[in-house]
């Protein structure tokens, strides 16, 4: 697969606060990539600087060897439409649809409107006046009919009841499968979202803690669950991501696979392992005790 | 929900299919997307009633007040087409105070709610001030024609049958058309510019972009006066109309150049 996307570095500093620090990675064309963290862990800010719209700091940005950055021929492939955007005064989902393929080269029209109607997104109202369910639903439009060859969502799900969610689930699994391109979509959403990715990665605090192939998951880390004392005692010296425990029992994270000493000495006390999921990766990446472990 | 079709047989997307759709249009497109520059001129102009109607509607507003104030004139005893009439119907300002101050609105907003928008569609941020421009010219160049039309009109009627003089006044050039059409023409691009300046700054620097702009011509004003006032009597017997002419072609070409270097940094939030 050609690595169409590409960090090296990548610092995003505003005054004294650094909300990226030093992020490398790259990611293969076609892929759908999970972009994951808890609130304020730089994913806007990293969705921002891939599409072009900031610049870091320091560091370099490549999508299919361009910076993004002001060029044109670069930005005419990628979309990102925010969380919080924003639209012209007076706006409605009509005038969305009659100059988005203005800008957008690989715009579906007859795909868009499909999607207007499928999230029942009123055409002639000022889009102003929505819900927060229904801007979530224009930004998805937007996302999916510019068939950009790399499409960002950011928080695609806000305000979205189940049924709109599950509609935006089939609308992306089958538009990427008949048009390919390269999607990363950021969402707190994990579970429901991750059935979809090939890939994740895993933000907090400014910094990739995981990116990893789907398939790799269960070889990153192991829940293991039991008393309390004797999970304390399993799991002393190894990489804790996350310890949670309630009045004598406790589950423990932690990094790596459980080899068969290990699993012998879990069944000794009556502990129970498990595989972890995606979701529970990133309650674990998220945790304190991830970020100290991370620090150190 | 409606049904999206029939399901698509799933396939693994190929590396070559993404990367080759960079840089060409997919089939499934009407036609390719326009030049970026005319692209957000488009853009604007969605806003069609806020281009077309709302300006014209301004321009009509301060007719119609120019009526009743040319009637009650009339009635206190001023008489049409009199010395005294003529030179005060003229020396009317109302045009400039009323669609000044919208082309004002007109010029940050234009700037300032849709610059965000423009970017989401992938325009870059020259384009987007060129394109900008572009719009700003088609609205200076409508108003030009609209009011030189009705300035024209005006004195084809002979002031309107009864003497009135609502657009041959002499901030419109006295009944010159074709210094009516220059006249609007530079001096809406110029407000519409120098307003949109103040709409990149507050992108930029948010609250405090436009109050330090503000603050900042205003001192260049003030030191422009201080040094140019010992000369002030010699300056205004020199006078020639096109010194305006080249200090609005000055200020819409440093607001646009401002404009481009305030957006080329600004964060998108």
């Amino acid at each position: 697969m050609t690595d169409h996307l590409v960090l090296d570095g990548v610092t995003r500093r505003f005054g004294s606060h650094t909300a990226l620090d030093d992020v490398s990675f790259t990611l293969a064309a076609g892929s759908i990539c999970g972009l994951l963290g808890r609130n304020g862990a730089g994913k806007t800010t990293l969705l921002s600087l891939i599409a072009g719209q900031d610049l870091p700091s320091a560091g370099t940005i490549h999508v299919n060897g361009h910076s993004p950055f002001e060029h044109a021929p670069t930005l005419a492939g990628i979309n990102l439409v925010r969380d919080n955007q924003r639209y012209p005064d007076d706006f409605t989902v009509g005038n969305v649809l009659s100059i988005a393929p203005r800008f957008l080269p690989h715009w579906d029209a007859d795909f868009a409107k499909r999607l207007v109607a499928g999230f029942r997104v009123p055409l002639n109202q000022s889009v102003k006046k929505f819900s927060r369910g229904q801007l979530s639903a224009v930004a998805i439009v937007l996302g999916l009919a510019s068939r950009a060859p790399l499409t960002l969502m950011d928080e695609p799900y806000l305000g979205l009841d189940v049924n709109a969610r599950r509609y935006f689930h089939e609308a992306l699994v089958r538009d990427v499968a008949e048009h390919p391109r390269t999607v990363i979509l950021s969402t707190h959403h994990v579970e429901e979202s991750e059935s979809l990715f090939d890939r994740v990665l895993i933000v907090d605090s400014g910094r990739i803690l995981l990116n990893a192939d789907i398939d790799e998951i269960p070889e990153i880390a192991f829940t293991v669950s039991g008393r309390d004392d004797a999970i304390r005692e399993l799991t002393a010296g190894l990489d804790v991501l996350r310890l949670h425990t309630v009045p004598g029992l406790a589950s423990a994270t932690i990094r790596g696979s459980a080899d068969d000493a290990f699993l012998v000495r879990a069944e000794a006390v009556g502990a129970r392992i498990q595989g972890v999921s995606v979701a529970d990766l990133v309650t674990a990446f998220g945790s304190e005790s991830a970020a100290e472990a991370v620090a150190a | 929900m409606t049904v999206l079709g029939t399901p698509a047989q799933t396939r693994t997307p190929e590396a070559s299919d993404v990367t080759s759709n960079f840089n060409s249009s997919s089939s499934s497109t009407k036609g390719p997307a326009m030049n970026p520059v005319l692209a957000v001129t488009q853009l604007h102009l969605t806003r069609k009633r806020m281009t077309f109607g709302v300006p014209v509607l301004y321009v009509g507003v301060v007719a119609v007040l120019s009526i009743l104030i040319s009637l009650i004139a009339w009635r206190a005893g001023s008489q049409p087409g009199s010395t005294g009439w003529i030179v005060s119907s003229r020396s009317n300002p109302g045009l400039v105070w009323a669609l000044g101050g919208f082309l004002g609105y007109m010029g940050v907003s234009s700037t300032a709610t849709t610059f965000r928008f423009a970017i989401t569609l992938g325009a870059t941020r020259r384009a987007f001030t060129l394109g900008t421009l572009l719009w700003n010219l088609v609205i200076a160049s409508y108003l030009a024609v609209v009011l030189t039309v009705l300035a024209a009109l005006e004195l084809a009627t002979n002031h309107w049958f009864v003497g009135f003089y609502i657009f041959d006044i002499a901030i419109l050039g006295n009944g010159n058309l074709p210094a009516t059409f220059a006249i609007v023409l530079l001096g809406v691009l110029a407000m519409l510019t120098v307003a949109g300046v103040f709409g990149a700054a507050w992108i930029r620097f948010s609250n405090r972009g436009p109050i330090l702009l503000g603050i900042g011509i205003g001192l260049v004003i003030v030191v422009a006066v201080l040094i140019l006032v010992p000369q002030a009597a010699q300056i205004v017997a020199a006078f020639e109309p096109w010194w305006l002419a080249i200090a609005a072609g000055v200020a819409i070409i440093a607001a646009s150049l401002g404009s481009w270097r305030l957006l080329r940094r600004a964060i998108i939030r």
